[in-house]
């Protein structure tokens, strides 16, 4: 909670929602930041509408990722479009070491919540703002889910196969990576102003950061003018390379051979030694040059075994093996398991619930998440009185006036 | 932000990101690789085509702002020089094979001896301990392990990984995020400690909680090209445009309703639905499938219809009209294409650095972040081998020139 970890006695106001923002603010929770996470109960959270759901049914307490990206933080529901509700905004403006906010820029500016407004209250304040694609230029005002900005990256094109249209990567695939670099950013900007007392102002487009993950092939055209396409689950470098069907429905192997000793162990494992043997086999350029022929001789082979069993066969060899896990087989998997995959927290409405851990393991000091997500408002008087300071008198008025919904 | 602080970092082809967004956010970061450069130094593709150690392309990626050194660590004058560089550094990267270190006397309990204060973080596929730890691994195996796999592709054909590697990636930028909170940790502290990253479980995130279905006994969903299937409603993101393809976020509920609302009209604007299409309840279209109410024909239906529409026009007509009536629409773009953006050339983002061993000026994506105070800085182009063995080796460490050169005779550096 709070008053301990790393990062205890850090103040945050988190104005963020869906899951790119949020998931950056949890991380600085984890590790003992004080978060305040502010919502609208008119405009709900497209977390909160998201599967899964606790007890299976939609409802906007019942999403458990709405609660795995907001657990360990404070609930606060504030009616930003209202004079009140800015008024309490500001307060927690001069209260935060660092805003965090994930509107558009012209939402912020229309409340008198943009940096230049804020700097004028707190000069050393941090404030960061993410959106898919910046502040600035044309495209400033494109507001979206990450599976827009995963297309318009280019991972949409780089994830299928070269026949057939693009199947892209799994839902709004830059808001799971970008929210690392936003964490780093503010992290590095606290640590700046820990040895300076100067804020500053942090524009994210999280399209820019996530090209990074793509750099390799911009330098490839940048450089060379070469335009990778999809590949399937080819490698440029190995051979066999791919995802191949286990005995059992749609259950699948991956393996990639990463060398000619693994390929040997491969044909060995095969009982096809006779392969390794052949010498158009025997290095990685003579099997590129035949990898439908490969993926055909080793597909005949996984699909007479479990993947669990290929998984196992394959690493005692050392060849790089792994089943393709499905989400019933992570939750008991014994490697993430151990590393605290899934943790319990106690929720209001629903009991004891799974959330997910931090990705991070601390020897020294390790991340402690002991609050669900918070429900509608549930943090209002703790955060109005303790954080703020205000009187009853006071909360009651801007309960009357619905300053906070 | 992060000047005062020194990096080294040892990692492989697995770790090499981390190090990279602790240099751009200005920590002094030296890459230790062995003599002759590291292995990551041979992954393709290669500036020119021509594989060579200063010229892969997946090194300038993240070896940016980083100085260079090469020194063997299974020697033991290696070691001896190292650890005089351990002594005032503050962050150690790794990502060798668990125990590895250890058994060269470089485990985290070793140097926590010799510099209390130092942060040691690895990188590894499955993380230090657990009945997996020892597997070998690649991105590809790593991707189906942690769950992103499973659920992207066609429904005909395996799970797809993307193209470019990317679950290492994802265990690089949370450790990263891991160095940082550490530095904060030793602030009160001054102590260092152990930051265990697990590439495995970085990339669940990609999952968005479908590692929460089984605990909450729930089916997960399956994958279908550009989509993906929850019991009887498809869900697909993927339609053609007249030039390509564009990614359409065709959802439902009290937030994305009224964008469905609005594009819906749209494409009645243009003449492709009647209105009894249009004025469907889109935000509570999802309970109206799951109910049984509304037909999975007429989703179906509707999905053609959105098709039939955004196949006769450009994906920049797409975007203009994304942009002008609030859609969520995006064009799904090629390589070239991220490269001549607009908005990212009115942003400044690329960044080119010189390359003066090669005579030539490279284009990089630029910062991850824009900083109104500390811009992140494009310092220093990617290391050539042992590029700054002088600068460390006797300009920090006091060896004379000759033992350096003795040094190289011996193959140590």
């Amino acid at each position: 909670m709070s008053g301990d970890g790393p990062l205890a006695g850090v103040k945050v106001l988190d104005l963020m929602w869906v899951m790119a923002g949020p998931a950056a603010s949890r991380v600085l929770a984890d590790y003992g930041a004080i978060v305040v996470h502010v919502e609208s109960t008119k405009r709900i959270d497209t977390a909160r509408t998201m599967a899964p759901f606790l007890g299976g049914v939609a409802g906007p307490e019942n999403s458990a990722l709405f609660q795995s990206l907001n657990a360990g933080k404070y609930g606060v529901t504030l009616d930003l479009s209202s004079e009140q509700g800015r008024e309490v905004a500001l307060d927690l403006v001069r209260w935060a070491d660092v805003v965090m906010e994930s509107f558009s820029p012209k939402a912020m500016r229309a409340w008198g919540l943009d940096y230049q407004s804020l700097r004028a209250i707190k000069p050393e304040l941090i404030m960061l703002s993410t959106c898919l694609m910046g502040q600035t230029g044309p495209l400033a005002g494109f507001a979206g889910f990450g599976s827009l900005a995963s297309a318009i990256s280019g991972f949409h094109n780089l994830t299928g196969w070269p026949d057939r249209p693009p199947a892209g990567p799994f839902g709004a695939y830059t808001d799971t990576f970008a929210p690392r670099f936003t964490a780093a950013a503010v992290l590095a900007a606290l640590e700046y102003r820990r040895r300076t007392g100067r804020g500053q102002y942090l524009d994210q487009s999280q399209a820019e950061a996530s090209l990074h993950f793509l750099a390799p092939a911009l330098l490839d055209y940048t450089t060379n003018g070469r335009v990778l396409g999809p590949l399937g689950n080819r490698d440029p470098a190995m051979a066999p390379h791919g995802v191949y069907p286990a005995a059992e429905e749609e259950r699948w192997v991956a393996i990639a051979v990463e060398g000619d000793a693994q390929w040997r162990s491969l044909c060995d494992l095969m009982g096809r030694s006779e392969l390794a043997a052949e010498a158009r086999f025997a290095t990685a350029t003579g099997r590129l040059a035949c990898q439908d022929e490969l993926d055909g001789i080793v597909a005949s082979w996984t699909r007479g075994r479990s993947a669990r069993e290929l998984e196992a066969l394959l690493q005692s060899r050392g060849v790089a093996a792994s089943a393709v896990e499905s989400s019933s087989d992570l939750s008991e998997d014994e490697q993430l398991r151990q590393r605290d995959l899934l943790v319990d927290v106690e929720h209001e409405v629903h009991g004891t619930i799974p959330v997910e851990g931090s990705r991070l393991r601390l020897s020294d000091t390790p991340a402690v998440i002991d609050r669900a997500a918070p429900t509608f408002g549930r943090d209002n008087h703790f955060v109005l009185r303790e954080l703020l300071g205000y009187g009853e008198e006071r909360i009651a008025e801007l309960v009357a006036a619905g300053a906070l919904e | 932000m992060l000047s005062p602080y020194r990096v080294l970092d040892l990692t492989n082809e697995r770790g090499l990101l981390c190090g990279q967004i602790l240099g751009d956010l200005g920590a002094d970061v030296v890459q230790v690789e062995p003599p002759g450069g590291s292995p990551a130094r041979s992954i393709g593709p290669f500036y020119g085509g021509e594989a060579h150690p200063d010229r892969s392309l997946f090194w300038w990626a993240y070896n940016r702002n980083k100085r260079a050194v090469t020194l063997d660590l299974d020697s033991a004058r290696g070691r001896e020089l190292f650890l005089r560089l351990v002594r005032s550094a503050d962050f150690l990267i790794e990502s060798d094979e668990p125990g590895r270190m250890a058994a060269r006397g470089l485990g985290y309990d070793d140097l926590a001896t010799a510099n209390p204060g130092l942060i040691y973080v690895s990188i590894t596929p499955f993380g230090q301990e657990g009945p997996k730890a020892h597997y070998a691994a690649t991105d590809l195996t790593v991707w189906a392990a942690g769950g992103p796999l499973a659920l992207a592709g066609d429904y005909d054909r395996p799970p797809v990984r993307v193209s470019v590697p990317q679950a290492f990636l994802h265990g690089c930028a949370d450790a990263a995020v891991g160095a940082l909170v550490a530095l904060f940790a030793r602030h009160a502290t001054g102590r260092g400690q152990h930051v265990d990253v697990s590439a495995q479980h970085s990339v669940t995130q990609a999952t968005f909680g479908a590692t929460l279905y089984k605990p909450l006994g729930l089916a997960q969903g399956h994958r279908v090209s550009g989509g993906i299937t929850y019991g009887p409603l498809t869900m697909r993101w993927v339609y053609p445009a007249k030039d390509g393809y564009v990614s359409v976020s065709l959802l439902f509920g009290s937030a994305a309703g009224p964008m469905t609302h609005r594009l819906m009209a749209y494409i009645c604007e243009e003449g492709f639905c009647d209105e009894a299409t249009r004025d469907k309840d889109w935000d509570g279209y999802y309970e109206l499938v799951f109910s049984g109410r509304e037909p999975v024909e007429e989703f179906e239906r509707v999905k053609q219809v959105v098709e039939s529409f955004t196949k006769t026009r450009t994906k920049a007509e797409l975007l203009r009209a994304a942009l002008d009536r609030g859609l969520l629409i995006a064009p799904i773009v090629t390589v070239d294409e991220v490269a001549a953006s607009e908005q990212l050339a009115a942003r400044a983002y690329w960044r080119d650095l010189e390359h003066a061993e090669l005579g030539a000026r490279v284009r990089y994506p630029g910062p991850f972040v824009q900083f109104s105070e500390t811009p992140i800085a494009y310092r220093l182009r990617p290391p050539c081998v042992g590029e700054h063995n002088r600068d460390v080796f006797v300009d920090e460490l006091g060896l004379s020139r000759g033992e350096l050169a003795e040094l190289e005779a011996q193959g140590m550096v």
